[in-house]
């Protein structure tokens, strides 16, 4: 090759061209290895043992460094010419991207390989190689880029020393990043040679990252590479030598999760690499022709270099396993790749060292939930020690293995039974993963706890429920303390078309130490489509801090509404914009003050909605009634066969309200007309309408609303609970009693009623609506009944219909 | 008492250097709505004339005294070291692939009269580039070494070490000195026996402003992209040096001449600005 010659155009000292010859058929490759250096754009992958920043451990920049160089070496071997960037690994090796492109310009490259690993930069995890060329894909902006890229994928792509998760995959830089317009890859950008950027594997994919760390497997990347140079150059039969190489692995050993947070792992990288192993060539006389010993880097990786062509042995041997041969055949400028998965040495016939539960009689019982747990001294065989597991009484469950194979997890499908003595036999007949049975069974017991499920108090939404579609509260309520930890993964909302909601976690509330039950509540982050149906997903995986779970998963199917929708030709009784003309009712005995009413802004109509927030006072019965009431009534009347209709919001406190309604007088007295509008058992606002079953001869007006204590648990505490506008639906004019022709009679010792139709039965209710007497049927026996006015109740239809009546 | 001498001394020799002020006196878009985006500009040494790169690859020669711009040529990679020679003629090199998928390179020149180039250095295998000369005297790099022929006696030198090379040298106006890059080290001013006169920063594409003073690019990457680039001005001699743009600007490719400075930016926008240096 000649020296660079300063060339005097023809114009002599008008300008000069400097030419570089090379001879005419030697290929020239730039390499460019990336940047240098050991900084925090260096792509540092902190793998154990090596902590963030130890040059030790995994850097992108050192890893390719060493391909660079060794495309270098092999590429000078195949008789090219190389220029390359850096040849240490120092932050002085920095170059800027216009430098780089620059020096390459200035070599007089033929081609230009610049020599990366990628990253996903998310959770997720792949591994596969990628090349890209400046331009569009399938329009390179430099003539032949793609045909370069072509031509080196597949060698790349046909590594065996790695797990592939996915195909490879070729692009112009301006098709890959549209973001960028048409700068793409600062590296590609104004390089005259035909030039490439290759992204050989990707190192955030943990194994890899162990792989990188072996000069064997970077030079074969180099090697790799040169045999795309050689199949762009039409240089593959210019080559007389191929290589050897391969991995390492055990043939069942798990590899370990050594990093702080668990690592995916792909096929055969599930496997222990085996380090330290030695690694011969032997030719057909069985002579050694090289040997490599695979590092201690968790990659198992093992090369042999400039190997002539002809068939040849690999022996593998390392101190804990059988040595293992393979036979292969090498071939001029071609690798051969050849993985080993070593059988371990084991001595000794296989013993439970370690079980769980651990149970003697006398002993405190064990928890229902409970898996057995064996460990052994050796790795176990999967089929003849799960087939040797014999529990009695029987008990369907699942088999997990851990720690290699030396930890056996048996975990029941559901919960032991309670009270219950379980016997387990592990029969003799288990066997290592050597295939040597156990000397004699292994035999435990263990006594269950009197409780195997967590129960169910209460969810919302619940079968059928219909939630107001505002961003909807979800709440489930069990016997016992939530483990809370992922427990958003067991506790789901779907739409209809199986997408999962998301919950705003930041106001979701767990119960604490000392609550009554266990609870999780939490909202959606965003509102729900009115109409439509909903899944609420509990996985039987929810526990308590026991680890007891549900008995059962369970999908409810809950439907979205609007309960503010517009409700028309009802008349607005109430609005409920003001706390003016409300006052909270006071106990007449014990004076109890221990509630308050607010003007809310959470409401469905108008500006505000009354908030009543109540505790009970337990030490009288009245106490476990609150209350609030008109100072002045509203001038509405309601009437047999009117509809009230109400807007309440609710935090399932499980306790029921009631709007009390006062007669207009009759006889002197009025009567106290309670309404019960049901358990808040739900969350969020909800519309009711409650058909109004009043005496047929009266008219009543508003008077207040109450709460009492329903559920002695989930209500005991009070709560809160708002109203917004109150309306009424005017009667129908139609009387089910009229309808059924009914005819009620009064006489000294029963109330009578005859109709056309099936009468259910009869209450009789004092002038405050408080039942006095019940009787199924079309009779009530009141001959000890206080003489009075009193109203019957009368269940027809499956309607009810109420008259006055004087008992005397 | 002798601190307070050293301070005072130190405060004299200060003087000067903060004295030095830049005036940005024009900044303007060059060929706004005639031309897309333009790369890699070459001024001729009276700043009359300026070559440039097209993204599809074309490179151009725009006259500002007419304000005409001609197509030089198509080669896509020939705008890359094109020049000016003393001739007023451009000459550059093209290249292309051969059927054995080597690159050949053709050594050109185009007259702007006749609009038409002729080829003065065989196509051949191997680098090639174009080099401006005046009175024969010229400055190039090859490898870590830079050359400079004055007077026909041809000089190489390293005066410092940097292993992926030297590039971009220039020789300065009056011909005393020579500005170059090395990978590594930055902007090194030697004098024409090789001495090191200045080392100016790890600064990129120098070109001479005036034989006093020196504008260069100053860019940032992640490995990938740019993520910063602004022009400097920088003095000969390493006392002193000033931003003529911002770092977030994205200014790149300096080049110099008749008292005009033009450049570019990352997507293209080309600018000519003219200074006054107040010393």
């Amino acid at each position: 090759m000649k020296k660079s010659l300063l060339q005097l155009s023809m114009m002599a000292l008008l300008a000069v061209f400097t030419v570089n010859v090379v001879s005419a058929q030697q290929p020239h490759v730039y390499i460019n290895p990336g940047h240098g250096g050991y900084d925090s754009d260096d792509r540092n992958m902190v793998i154990y043992p090596f902590t963030q920043g130890d040059s030790a451990g995994s850097w992108e920049s050192k890893s390719n460094l060493r391909k660079g160089l060794a495309l270098k070496e092999i590429l000078e071997k195949k008789g090219y010419k190389t220029s390359i960037s850096r040849v240490t690994n120092t932050t002085a090796d920095d170059l800027a991207l216009s430098t780089i492109v620059a020096l390459c310009n200035q070599s007089g490259a033929d081609v230009f390989y610049s020599i990366h690993s990628n990253a996903t930069g998310t959770s997720a995890v792949n591994n596969f190689p990628m090349v890209f060329y400046r331009g569009y894909t399938g329009s390179p902006q430099v003539a032949n880029a793609d045909v370069l890229a072509a031509d080196l994928e597949p060698y790349l792509y046909a590594s065996q020393n790695t797990v592939w998760t996915h195909n490879y995959q070729i692009w112009g830089d301006w098709s890959f990043r549209p973001e960028w317009g048409t700068q793409g890859y600062g590296v590609l950008r104004g390089n005259r040679a035909v030039a490439n950027l290759s992204e050989g594997s990707f190192h955030d994919y943990i194994p890899e990252a162990y792989r990188l760390l072996s000069f064997y497997y970077c030079w074969m990347e180099g090697w790799n590479i040169s045999l795309g140079a050689d199949k762009y150059f039409n240089r593959l039969d210019n080559f007389g030598q191929g290589v050897v190489t391969g991995n390492v692995r055990d043939d069942r050993i798990k590899r370990l999760q050594e990093n702080p947070q668990p690592f995916i792992v792909y096929g055969d990288d599930n496997l222990m690499p085996i380090h330290d192993a030695t690694v011969r060539l032997l030719d057909a006389g069985g002579n050694e022709v090289q040997r490599c010993v695979t590092d201690t880097l968790r990659n198992g990786i093992y090369v042999f270099k400039y190997v002539n062509p002809g068939t040849y042995t690999v022996e593998v041997s390392s101190p804990k396993h059988f040595t293992q041969t393979a036979q292969v055949t090498v071939s001029a400028n071609a690798p051969t790749y050849q993985n080993f998965f070593l059988k371990r040495v084991r001595d000794t016939p296989p013993v439970v060292v370690d079980y769980s539960p651990v149970w003697h009689e006398g002993d405190p019982a064990v928890k229902c939930s409970t898996p057995i747990t064996l460990t052994f001294n050796w790795d176990m065989d999967d089929e003849t020690t799960c087939n040797a597991f014999r529990l009695d009484p029987p008990v369907e469950g699942t088999f997990e293995w851990q720690d290699s194979y030396y930890r056996l997890v048996f975990t029941p499908t559901d919960a032991f039974d309670v009270n219950t003595l379980y016997t387990l036999t592990l029969d003799k007949s288990a066997e290592h993963g050597g295939g040597t049975p156990m000397e004699e069974d292994f035999v435990m017991q263990f006594y269950t706890q009197k409780r195997n499920h967590l129960e169910e108090l209460a969810v919302f939404p619940y079968e059928g429920a219909q939630v107001h579609y505002k961003t909807p509260t979800v709440e489930l309520r069990v016997d016992s303390m939530l483990d809370t930890y992922n427990l958003f993964q067991r506790l789901r909302v779907l739409d209809s078309e199986g997408t999962e909601l998301a919950w705003n976690k930041r106001s979701i509330k767990y119960n604490k130490k000392g609550d009554d039950y266990g609870y999780i509540r939490v909202p959606l982050v965003k509102d729900i489509e009115p109409g439509k149906d909903y899944h609420l997903i509990l996985d039987v995986d929810i526990a308590d801090t026991a680890g007891i779970h549900l008995p059962a998963a369970r999908d409810i199917v809950f439907q979205g509404v609007d309960a503010g929708a517009d409700k028309p030709g009802m008349e607005v009784v109430e609005g409920f914009e003001s706390t003016d003309g409300f006052s909270v009712m006071v106990d007449p005995i014990t004076y109890y003050t221990g509630s308050e009413i607010t003007a809310s802004t959470d409401r469905l109509f108008g500006n505000k909605s009354l908030q009543f927030d109540y505790e009970f006072d337990f030490d009288v019965e009245t106490g476990r009634s609150q209350g609030f009431k008109f100072d002045e009534a509203p001038v509405v009347k309601f009437s047999r066969g009117d509809t009230l209709c109400i807007h309440v919001w609710g935090d399932m406190s499980y306790n029921i309200p009631s709007v009390i309604l006062l007669s207009t007088p009759y006889d002197g007295y009025s009567y106290v007309w309670p309404i019960e509008l049901g358990e808040i058992n739900f969350h969020g606002w909800r519309y009711l309408e409650i058909p109004l079953d009043l005496p047929a001869d009266s008219t009543f007006q508003l008077y207040g609303f109450t709460i009492r204590l329903y559920h002695p648990l989930m209500g005991k505490n009070g709560g809160t609970i708002k109203f917004d506008n109150l309306l009424k639906k005017a009667s129908s004019g139609v009387d089910e009693a009229r309808l059924a022709n009914m005819q009620l009679t009064v006489n000294d010792d029963y109330i009578v009623v005859s109709a056309d139709t099936w009468v259910q039965g009869l209450e009789l209710l004092d002038i405050n609506g408080r039942n006095v007497k019940a009787a199924g049927g079309n009779c009530l026996n009141v001959a000890d009944v206080e003489p009075g006015i009193y109203l019957v109740r009368v269940h027809i239809n499956g309607r009810t219909t109420t008259q006055k009546v004087a008992i005397k | 008492m002798k601190r307070m001498l050293i301070v005072m001394l130190a405060a004299v020799v200060m003087l000067p250097v903060m004295a030095q002020e830049v005036e940005v006196v024009s900044r303007q878009r060059l060929l706004e709505g005639v031309e897309g985006p333009a790369y890699y500009p070459v001024l001729d040494n009276a700043g009359e004339r300026l070559l440039f790169t097209t993204e599809g690859g074309a490179l151009k020669l725009h006259d500002f005294a007419d304000g005409v711009t001609t197509v030089v040529t198509q080669d896509y990679v020939a705008g890359r070291d094109a020049c000016f020679g003393r001739d007023g003629k451009v000459y550059f090199v093209t290249q292309s692939v051969g059927e054995d998928h080597l690159v050949y390179r053709t050594g050109q020149c185009y007259d702007a009269k006749t609009r038409k180039a002729n080829v003065v250095t065989p196509t051949r295998h191997g680098a090639m580039r174009a080099v401006p000369a005046e009175q024969g005297d010229a400055a190039w790099t090859e490898g870590s070494r830079v050359h400079v022929t004055v007077g026909g006696e041809e000089r190489v030198f390293s005066p410092v070490d940097s292993w992926a090379g030297y590039l971009w040298a220039s020789l300065s106006p009056d011909g005393q000195r020579v500005a170059f890059f090395a990978a590594g080290k930055g902007i090194v001013v030697i004098d024409l026996r090789g001495q090191v006169v200045a080392m100016l920063g790890n600064y990129e594409m120098p070109c001479w402003y005036n034989n006093n003073y020196i504008v260069a690019q100053n860019a940032k990457d992640d490995g990938h992209q740019f993520t910063s680039s602004q022009l400097l001005l920088l003095k000969a001699d390493g006392t002193w040096q000033t931003e003529l743009t911002k770092p977030a600007s994205m200014t790149m490719q300096p080049t110099c001449g008749g008292g005009k400075i033009v450049y570019t930016t990352i997507d293209g926008l080309l600018y000519e600005m003219e200074i006054n240096i107040y010393e």
